[in-house]
């Protein structure tokens, strides 16, 4: 994968990409199956190459649980960033709606290489809380939207 | 006039019996504590429905959302949330923050 097609290796040179991905290891994902689930320790990092990954959250609809989508990630999108960040569990469920490819970094490894490469470390760093930091704003936002309806609804 | 003396009496006294009676009847009652008995307390009353109130029709048979389909307006809901929420990350005002939503799941 090139530098310029991920979000996480954005910024890095092709030898420091090729590097992060010579420990890294290629995954077929079959349409309907699970990539992870809630709550599983999250020992590996993904970048999508390929596909569709659906990010849930159970919820309670008509006493029956079911998992409720939250998110879409597409090709050249990171998921499973929890496996850098403590305490490395995975906090939704991800699936694929269809086969999708994705390129699995294995956390320890990646620790490992940026302690040996504190540039690398800082880029991707950097990459991942533009990520975080996103999805932060948006979730913000949408909550904010939530809680004026039920304002709305409870002064009418 | 030794009769008369003794109607005269007669009269008085019942008069005064009358009079004692009358006071004790129309007496307001007095409770011999100053402490007021503890009141029970009353259910709360439901406000009052008049025509004009909004009725909540009961679900119907014919009103009946299959769960695939509320999956789906759930589903639906999300996106359109995100993707509201992406034009107020783009261009933050209150407009856009505010913008209505065209989800049938909260219309």
């Amino acid at each position: 994968m090139a530098p310029d097609r991920s979000e996480l290796l954005k910024d890095l040179t092709v030898d420091e990409a090729q590097r992060i991905l010579a420990f890294a290891s290629r995954l077929t994902v079959p349409s309907g199956a699970s990539l992870f689930q809630l709550g599983d320790p999250a020992e590996r990092l993904f970048l999508i190459e390929r596909g569709r990954i659906r990010l849930t959250l159970p919820m309670q609809v008509r006493g029956r649980e079911e998992d409720v989508v939250v998110e879409e990630r597409t090709s050249g999108q990171t998921v499973g960033w929890s496996a850098l960040i403590p305490p490395h569990k995975f906090t939704l469920a991800a699936t694929a709606p269809l086969e999708t490819e994705v390129i699995a970094l294995p956390r320890e490894e990646l620790r490992k290489h940026f302690a040996a490469n504190p540039t690398v470390g800082y880029k991707i760093t950097l990459n991942l809380a533009v990520v975080i930091g996103h999805r932060l704003q948006l979730f913000q936002a949408m909550w904010l939207r939530e809680m004026q309806r039920t304002v709305e609804k409870h002064s009418a | 006039m030794e009769m008369l003396l003794t109607v005269l009496c007669m009269s008085m006294l019942g008069l005064a019996v009358t009079a004692i009676a009358f006071g004790a009847a129309t007496r307001p009652e007095k409770s011999s504590s100053q402490v007021q008995p503890e009141l029970r307390p009353v259910k709360a009353v439901a406000p009052g429905r008049f025509f004009a109130d909004k009725v909540v029709p009961p679900d119907s048979p014919g009103s009946y959302v299959p769960t695939e389909v509320l999956l789906a307006q759930i589903e639906n809901h999300v996106r359109l949330e995100q993707a509201a929420a992406q034009s107020f990350l783009e261009s933050p005002t209150h407009a856009q923050l505010h913008t209505k939503t065209t989800s049938v799941f909260v219309n």
